[in-house]
Order: structure tokens, then C-alpha cells, then sequence
């Protein structure tokens, strides 16, 4: 089954008054159809860029696209005109953000947002909905992320909503188009801890009814244990292992995934975590080879001179790291 | 909300009988016979005698500010010593030039200096942008009057493109007197010639008082712009397919222009001030040219007059602004519908 | 004892020193209000040693020549000649003389007047004293400045001085409002209450505690305010309400050639680019120092 988005050796970076800032350093990625990938790692490591790429959303300049393709369907996102990535944001991708309250125009209700997505997506595929038949769709679709009184919330503007609600807006206006892939950067990050599960498990829901492809970008273990099948992990711009997620996690092979789940707190009560030392790189003048070597507590003297590809241990399980060269430790 | 207008309007009123006093003492303060500058030196002792008492001019300060607010709260102004009539008249005549020349001028500003602030702001960096900043650079520094001896110069004498003088050319009678607005008078009489020839006399003096207020606003809603175009809701809007002119003029401008919109209330205070240089290099027959007239003969009850139109004015104009903004903004409008 | 403090004046001085140079450094980034700063000291130059450059020094008084009146621009005479024979060149220069001068005297009124009322309101947050401060602000800044200027101007006898005063009156409002607006948000900050605790003197409080902190907006504006100053000294003029002839101030000069336009343009174009290049240096030097005093963003 050919993958419905592929991402390959992406490289991506953003000029600055001091240098280049070598963001993404060849990042891999395969989607399939109805399929649920997720995409782990710590704040800084170029997950919300990757997404931006995708999206073609990324400031160019001073981002600069420096090497690489994404096909969607087969076709390079990165070389279509802008009309065509405007049809493909209307009928196949759609995303969320991180911050609710900033993902929504302040100035403006919530239904003239709604609406102006369903004017101008549907319009788009040659449909034409009266007004209240667009404004019923707009109610439908907060209904489905059990919004509670959807029509009054129509008539609001998102400072007037709760975390939650405004979160469930923007799951709102994702899904109210006939979208087949979502990537979602962090949806519940922003939220307060109560919701957070309540929100995923409704956007889990209506991913699954659908049939939609998700990218669960995240830093938690347990939103991508919960909610994907497979999942990358990246760190500084690179992919450095990629399986099965429950596969993964049982038997972690990068150390920086090993180093991740030790950071984990346990219930078993092992004490307080450790944590990987060091620091991110800087992406001005990243390390050479290996991003991850100076970090790392089995370096080899190739880490620091080649960047390791990925390499297959297994079926569907990769990892970026030289002492898996050979398929095996 | 109407709560918020009531005490605005009350503010707005404890203040202005503040400035009337203001106003009136330092009139009254000024040394000087003002009844003798007003007849003259050929009048004899006993006319301006008579003219002192008239004007209660021979009374203590509170009793002829008394007076005057008496006769101002029935609609009466006092008697301008220049023309010689009811200073009310001449408000009355000459308001509504001064008038069709500020809204004017606010028009050009507002659809120039928006479009290009907007353009140059989405554009940014393109040459479009960096030529609209250096000009605005030099939009800010120029006095209005300097625009208008130079556009004069341009325009009027060196190209013989526009008019220099007046509302109308001088051989031309004017229409009959509707709303005291040239064009809109034109028009309502049915002579459109009319009416284009009353835009052509509009055109220098409008745009000589535009000038500062499309850069200065027009830099406003440029970097306004600027910081918006990042918000992530804009990319929002992108990521879900909202067309690009319905991106850019409807869910990028609204809140781009909020703080424009904000400083619009002060530079309409520096529009009218403007008006009154300006309207002398065109000899525009307005209010302004008249409260500069009435100033040079210290005229003092024109004097008062105006200043208290001019405080009114800015006054209610500050308030309208206030609420624009109540509507634009909808944190500031919750904030005040009644808390 | 002596020594260690004058190690302290040492420490004090070089850190001075390095926030001048760090200063310099961010306002020297934006070649533009380099080019104001550099524009500003020559005009600055020009005006201070004016009797010295103008090659026609008097001309800038009652001087008339009838036999070279109105003359273009030549090797001889610069910016031409005006009406009644006064090289015009030298009158611009002694112009921008009076202009700086009535900014420097406009501002030392209305900024340290502006400044100590609004300190006194925002301090006294609450009070009858802010009541009565604020109040009295709010009327004079009930109309525009200009107009407010002109109607004090009218009211005395039109000359320089009293066109200062008359803009000085307009313009306090803006400093206190400015002022005011700091020190009442400062006012209930911890450090503002420290002081207060341990029993600090209200001049110590006001002065070394929270003006400070407006240090940055008040230069700025300060700065921005020169060239507003000299426009409104210009406007004054040109109406009649200011410096009257023969003294040589832009504004005049304006107004005089303006009514002779399109003949002998060099009379009113060359007075008019003249205010519009102070205006612009003074603009472009204040730009330069809103970047300095702004916070950086990381």
C-alpha cells in the first residue's frame, strides 16, 4: 500500500542575523491510509517545522527550503503552485495547533470562522450550500467535538471561551472539511490537565469515524502509547527511530529513545528521574556526524564523523544509530 | 455600554467648562484694552467707555465669565468684533467649508494610508515597501502647510493642473446653500460640472493635510500588519483553505487596524490644527481662516468661540473613535458592556 | 576610606561608560538615524556658529538692497536673494538659529514642569492631588496643541518669546500625561513600597525609584519633540503669531514667499526644505533612540 504522505530527507533552515540555524537535518517520514503515526520528541527538535513544511506554511524567507521532497499521493508538495497546495489545504490536509487561543482570530466569532472554512473549502470543490445549510454544517461539526450548546457557542468570540472549548473549535474547524490527514502539533499541551484526556479521546473518536490519516505530534510518551500504531522519534532535525509503538517502547533501541523513557517517572517508585545530560544542540554549528553523539554514552569514533542512517532491525523498525549498523547490535 | 458613553459624555462636558474658563481667563488676563482694539484709535473715550461696559469689561473676572456663560448656554456667542456680526453667524458660515475639507481630507487618508500600510506590511521588504517607508519618512517630517506651499507650487502654478484658490472659481456662482458642502450642494442642485469643479478645488488642500496622516498611520498599520501576519491564526486560516484576498482584507486587516484606528482620535486633534495653515495658503474660506483672522485682531469672542467649537469637536470626535473601537475589538467591547 | 570610594566613582563612571558605548552600539545599527544624528550636528553647527559661516551675517536683520532684490540662486548668493534684497541663505541659517533655540527653550520649560506634575499625580494615585493635576491637564489637552498655542499667542503681543511661552503651555500636558502613566503603574510595585517602608524621603522616591524607568520614553519624546517644537514655532510664525520680521525665522520666511509663489521660488522652497530637514534629523535621531531604550526580545 503506497504511503498517503512520504517525507524524504527533508533539510530545512532558517537564516538568521548570526547564521544559518540548520533546523531539519534530513527528516524521513511515511504515513499510510487510515493510519496513526505519531512524531515524539522534546521542544526544539523541529517537529512543528516539520509540520509547517508539510503544510507549506513555513515564513520563507527567512526559512529556507535546503534539500528534499514531501509527496502527498505521489505528487512533491514542495514544487506545486500555490493554487495547488491551496486545493490540497482545502480537500485532503487539515491540522491543529498547539495554542488554542492563539490558532483563533481574536476579532472574530467563532461561526464567521466556521463558515468562511466551509464557504471557501467547499466552494472550492464546486459546492454551493445556502446560508443556513453552511451555518447547520458549522453546528453539526462543534456538536460532533461534544460542544456543549453549539449554537450559542456559534455567536462567541474565543476570549470568551474556555481552554477546552476553544481547543474543541479548532478540532471544529480541522475536521469540517472532507480532510483525509491530520496533523495535529500538540493539541493538548495548552490544556488544563483535566481536559486534556477528554479531548484526545474525542479527537481519537472522530479520527476513527472518519478514517483519517493523524501525525500525533507530541512530547508525551503516554498520549503516543495511547493513541498511535506508529511512531517516530526525533531529536535535533533527524528521525533516530521509528516501529510499531507498542513494539518500540517495550524495547527502545536509539539512546536517546532508552534515555527518554528512563526520564519517564515510574509508579514503581525508582526515585526522580535522571534525564539525558547535555543540551540540544546549536543548531548554528550542530555537531558533525551523529547529532546525538555528544550526548550519548556509547559513542563510537564513527558517531562523530558520519551521520548514521536509518537502519533496519526489523520489519517496519529503524533505527539511526551506528551500533545497529547490520541490521542487529 | 450606554453607561460607558454617559460617563464619557459627562467627562467630556466637565472638561469643556474647564477649557472655557481656561480659555476666558487668559483671555481676559491678556493686558491690553480689548475695547479699544476692537474701535480702534480713532474712537473717542466715551465709545469705548460705553463698549467696556458693554462688555462687562469694567466687572470682576467671575461675574463676566458669569455673564458669558449665560448668554452661551442660550445659543449666543457674543458679537465677533471683526465682522461685526453674531459670532454665531459666521460659525454657521463658515464651519461647513472647513468641515468638507477635513472629512475629505480623513477619506484620502484613510483609503491611501490603510491600502499602502496593508501592501507595503504583506509585501514587506518588496520595493513597494521600501519606497512607502522612505516616503513616509519624509511624510512625517514635512509641516502641513510646507505640503501645501509645495504641492501649490507643483501642482497649481508650475503644472497648472489644479486650482490654487477658494472652493470655486471665482467667476462661477455657487450653488444654493444645503448642507454648506460644495459638492454634495452641486450635486443636489443637479449640476455635476459644479460638483467636479468643487473636487478639484478639494483635491490640494485635502491632500496637503492627508500627507502626515497617511505616513504616520499608514506605518501603523504596516508593522500592525507585520506582527500579525506570524500570529498563528493566520496560519490557521491558510491550513484551512481561506482564500488569500479574504485572507488579507478581511482576517488580517481587522485586527491590524485596531491600533490605528486607536491614534486616529489624536491625529484628527493635529488635522484640525493643520487646517488652519492650510486653509491659509489656499485662501479656503473656513472656520479655521477665520479663527486665525479673529486671532490676529484678537477678537476675543471669536477667539472663545472657536476654541470651544475646536474643543467639542475633538471631543466628540475621541469619543466616536472610542466606540469604533468598542466594535472592532471585542475584548475592549466585553470589557465594557458592563463588566 | 578615600580610596575605596573613589574606586566606587571609578566602578560608577565605567559602567556608565559601558551602557553609553552598548547604547551606541544598537543605535548605530540603523544607518538612518546615523545619518540624522549626522545631519542634526550640522545643522547644529551651522546654527551655533551662524555669525561666523553666513557669508552675509546682516543680512539677518533690517537690511534691504533693493538693486539685488530678488535675485535667483548664483555662486554669490546660495539660496538666492529675497524681496527686498537679503541673501537668503545667511537668513536660514540664523533661522535655524531661532528654531533650535525655541526648541531648546520650549522643552526645558514644558519637560521638567511635565515631568515633576505628572510624578506628583501618578505618586499621589488617588488622591485629591492627582484630582486636581490630572484634571487640569485633561482641559489643556482638550484641544489640539496648536490651537491651544495660537489662542495663548494671539493673546499676547506676537514675538518669539511669547511664542515660546504660549507652545511651553501646550505642550507641559503631554509630559505629564507621559509621566503620569509610568509612575501609577509603578507605584504599587514592590520596590516603589520597599522604599517607602524603609523610609525613604518622597523627593528619593520620585527621583532616584521610579524616574528612572522613564528615562528611556522621555528621551525619546524629548528628542521627537524638538522637531514637533520648531514646526509649531514655524506654524506660529507663519501665521503672524510669532518671531515677527525682520528677524530671520523659517516660518516667516514662508509665508512672505509663499504669497510672491511661483515667482522667486528660491525664497520659499529653500526656508521650506530647510524645516523639513531639521524635522527629519530630529525625527530620525528619536527613531534611533526608541531602538536603543526599546527591551529586547530574545
Amino acid at each position: 500500500m503506497a504511503p498517503l504522505l512520504e517525507v524524504q530527507d527533508l533539510h530545512v533552515g532558517f537564516k538568521i542575523f548570526d547564521g544559518l540555524l540548520k533546523v531539519l537535518a534530513g527528516v524521513e517520514l511515511a504515513i499510510g491510509e487510515g493510519e496513526r503515526v505519531g512524531l515524539v520528541g522534546e521542544t526544539g527538535c523541529g517537529k512543528t517545522t516539520t509540520v509547517k513544511s508539510i503544510l507549506r506554511v513555513l515564513p520563507i524567507p527567512p526559512a529556507r527550503l535546503d534539500g528534499g521532497e514531501i509527496l502527498y499521493r505521489g505528487r512533491d508538495i514542495l514544487k506545486m503552485k500555490a493554487r495547488e497546495v491551496r486545493q490540497l489545504r482545502r480537500t485532503e490536509l487539515t491540522a491543529i495547533f498547539q495554542d488554542p487561543l492563539q490558532a483563533l482570530n481574536p476579532v472574530f466569532t467563532v461561526g464567521t470562522q466556521l463558515r468562511d472554512i466551509v464557504l471557501d473549502s467547499l466552494g472550492a470543490a464546486g459546492q454551493r450550500l445556502t446560508r443556513k445549510e453552511i451555518i447547520a454544517r458549522c453546528v453539526q461539526a462543534l456538536e460532533e467535538t461534544g460542544m456543549p450548546d453549539p449554537e450559542r457557542i456559534m455567536s462567541n468570540y474565543p476570549i470568551q471561551l474556555s481552554g477546552g472549548m476553544r481547543q474543541r473549535v479548532c478540532i471544529a474547524e480541522a475536521l469540517i472539511k472532507a480532510a483525509r490527514l491530520l496533523l495535529a502539533d500538540e493539541p493538548t499541551t495548552n490544556l488544563d490537565v483535566t481536559i486534556q484526556d477528554q479531548i484526545l479521546r474525542k479527537l481519537d473518536e472522530l479520527v476513527e469515524e472518519k478514517g483519517m490519516s493523524v501525525l500525533m505530534i507530541t512530547h508525551s510518551l503516554g498520549v503516543v502509547m495511547d493513541l498511535t500504531e506508529r511512531v517516530y522519534i526525533m531529536y535535533a532535525g533527524m528521525i533516530v527511530e521509528e516501529g510499531r509503538t507498542e513494539e518500540l517502547f517495550a524495547r527502545p533501541l536509539h539512546p536517546y529513545t532508552q534515555g527518554l523513557m528512563k526520564s519517564v517517572p515510574k509508579l514503581t517508585g525508582e526515585g526522580i528521574s535522571k534525564g539525558i545530560p547535555g543540551r540540544i544542540p546549536n543548531y548554528l554549528d550542530p555537531p558533525r556526524g551523529c547529532r546525538f553523539h555528544p550526548r550519548c554514552e556509547h559513542g563510537l569514533p564513527v558517531c562523530q564523523e558520519e551521520r548514521p542512517p536509518l537502519f533496519t532491525v526489523g520489519e517496519g523498525r529503524r533505527v539511526a544509530c551506528f551500533l545497529y549498523r547490520g541490521g542487529g547490535r | 455600554m450606554i453607561k460607558y458613553i454617559g460617563v464619557r459624555l459627562a467627562q467630556s462636558i466637565f472638561v469643556l467648562f474647564g477649557l472655557s474658563l481656561l480659555i476666558f481667563f487668559i483671555a481676559r488676563v491678556v493686558p491690553g484694552d480689548p475695547a479699544r482694539v476692537a474701535l480702534g484709535n480713532l474712537a473717542t473715550e466715551e465709545q469705548v467707555q460705553k463698549l467696556r461696559a458693554e462688555m462687562h469689561l469694567d466687572k470682576p473676572f467671575a461675574v463676566q465669565y458669569y455673564y458669558w456663560l449665560k448668554s452661551m448656554l442660550r445659543g449666543d456667542l457674543g458679537k465677533s468684533l471683526y465682522t461685526q456680526r453674531p459670532v454665531t453667524t459666521d460659525l454657521k458660515q463658515y464651519i461647513p467649508a472647513t468641515l468638507e475639507l477635513i472629512l475629505f481630507a480623513t477619506l484620502i487618508s484613510l483609503v491611501f494610508g490603510q491600502v499602502t500600510g496593508v501592501l507595503a506590511g504583506y509585501f514587506r521588504n518588496s520595493w513597494f515597501d521600501n519606497f512607502s517607508r522612505l516616503a513616509s519618512y519624509l511624510g512625517v517630517a514635512t509641516p502641513s502647510f510646507v505640503v501645501a506651499i509645495l504641492l501649490l507650487f507643483i501642482f497649481s502654478q508650475l503644472l497648472k493642473l489644479t486650482p490654487s484658490v477658494g472652493r470655486l472659481p471665482l467667476m462661477v456662482k455657487p450653488p444654493p446653500t444645503v448642507t454648506g458642502f460644495m459638492v454634495l450642494d452641486s450635486l443636489l442642485a443637479g449640476r455635476p460640472d459644479l460638483a467636479l469643479l468643487a473636487l478639484k478645488h478639494l483635491i490640494l488642500p485635502a491632500f496637503s493635510l492627508a500627507v502626515i496622516h497617511i505616513a504616520q498611520e499608514g506605518r501603523i498599520t504596516r508593522s500592525s500588519l507585520i506582527e500579525n501576519v506570524q500570529k498563528d491564526y493566520i496560519i490557521a486560516h491558510e491550513v484551512h483553505g481561506i482564500r488569500p484576498t479574504k485572507l488579507v482584507f478581511k482576517y488580517l486587516l481587522k485586527p491590524s487596524i485596531i491600533p490605528t484606528v486607536t491614534v486616529m482620535g489624536l491625529d484628527f486633534a493635529f488635522l484640525m490644527s493643520n487646517a488652519f495653515l492650510v486653509e491659509l495658503v489656499f485662501f479656503w474660506p473656513g472656520f479655521a481662516r477665520y479663527a486665525v483672522n479673529a486671532m490676529l485682531s484678537k477678537d476675543l469672542n471669536a477667539i472663545v468661540a472657536v476654541v470651544l467649537v475646536i474643543g467639542v469637536t475633538f471631543a466628540l470626535v475621541n469619543l466616536v473613535v472610542d466606540i469604533i473601537i468598542t466594535f472592532l475589538d471585542p475584548s475592549i467591547r466585553i470589557q465594557r458592556r458592563g463588566g | 576610606m578615600v580610596g575605596e570610594q573613589r574606586i566606587g566613582l571609578w566602578a560608577v563612571l565605567a559602567r556608565k561608560r559601558r551602557g553609553l558605548a552598548k547604547g551606541w552600539y544598537k543605535y548605530s545599527r540603523n544607518y538612518l538615524s546615523v545619518l540624522g544624528l549626522v545631519v542634526l550636528i550640522l545643522i547644529g553647527l551651522t546654527a551655533g556658529l551662524a555669525p561666523y559661516i553666513a557669508p552675509y551675517p546682516e543680512h539677518a536683520g533690517a537690511y534691504t538692497n533693493f538693486r539685488e532684490a530678488g535675485l535667483p540662486p548664483s555662486k554669490a548668493h546660495l539660496f538666492g536673494t529675497d524681496r527686498v534684497g537679503r541673501d537668503v541663505f545667511s537668513r536660514v541659517i540664523f533661522g535655524y538659529r531661532f528654531s533650535l533655540l525655541l526648541g531648546v527653550v520650549v522643552l526645558s520649560l514644558a519637560v521638567p514642569s511635565g515631568v515633576i506634575l505628572g510624578l506628583l499625580g501618578g505618586y499621589y494615585n488617588g488622591t485629591w492631588i492627582e484630582v486636581l493635576i490630572m484634571r487640569i491637564t485633561d482641559v489643556f489637552l482638550a484641544v489640539p496643541p496648536l490651537v491651544l498655542a495660537m489662542s495663548i499667542a494671539a493673546m499676547l503681543t506676537p514675538n518669539l518669546i511669547n511664542a515660546m511661552i504660549a507652545i511651553s503651555l501646550s505642550w507641559w500636558p503631554w509630559y505629564c500625561r507621559l509621566v503620569y502613566g509610568v509612575t501609577a503603574s509603578l507605584r504599587n510595585q514592590f520596590f516603589v513600597r520597599e522604599a517607602e517602608l524603609t523610609g525613604a524621603s518622597k523627593l528619593h522616591i520620585l527621583f532616584k525609584e521610579i524616574l528612572p524607568n522613564c528615562f528611556g520614553p522621555i528621551m525619546t519624546k524629548v528628542t521627537l519633540d524638538m522637531g514637533i517644537a520648531i514646526l509649531m514655532g514655524a506654524s506660529l510664525s507663519f501665521i503672524g503669531l510669532g518671531a515677527q520680521p525682520p528677524t530671520p525665522d523659517l516660518g516667516t520666511m514662508l509665508a512672505d514667499g509663499a504669497k510672491r509663489l511661483p515667482s522667486e521660488w528660491w525664497s520659499t522652497i529653500f526656508p521650506a526644505l530647510a524645516i523639513v530637514a531639521v524635522i527629519l534629523a530630529f525625527n530620525l535621531v528619536g527613531d534611533g533612540l526608541r531602538d536603543v531604550f526599546a527591551v529586547e526580545e530574545v
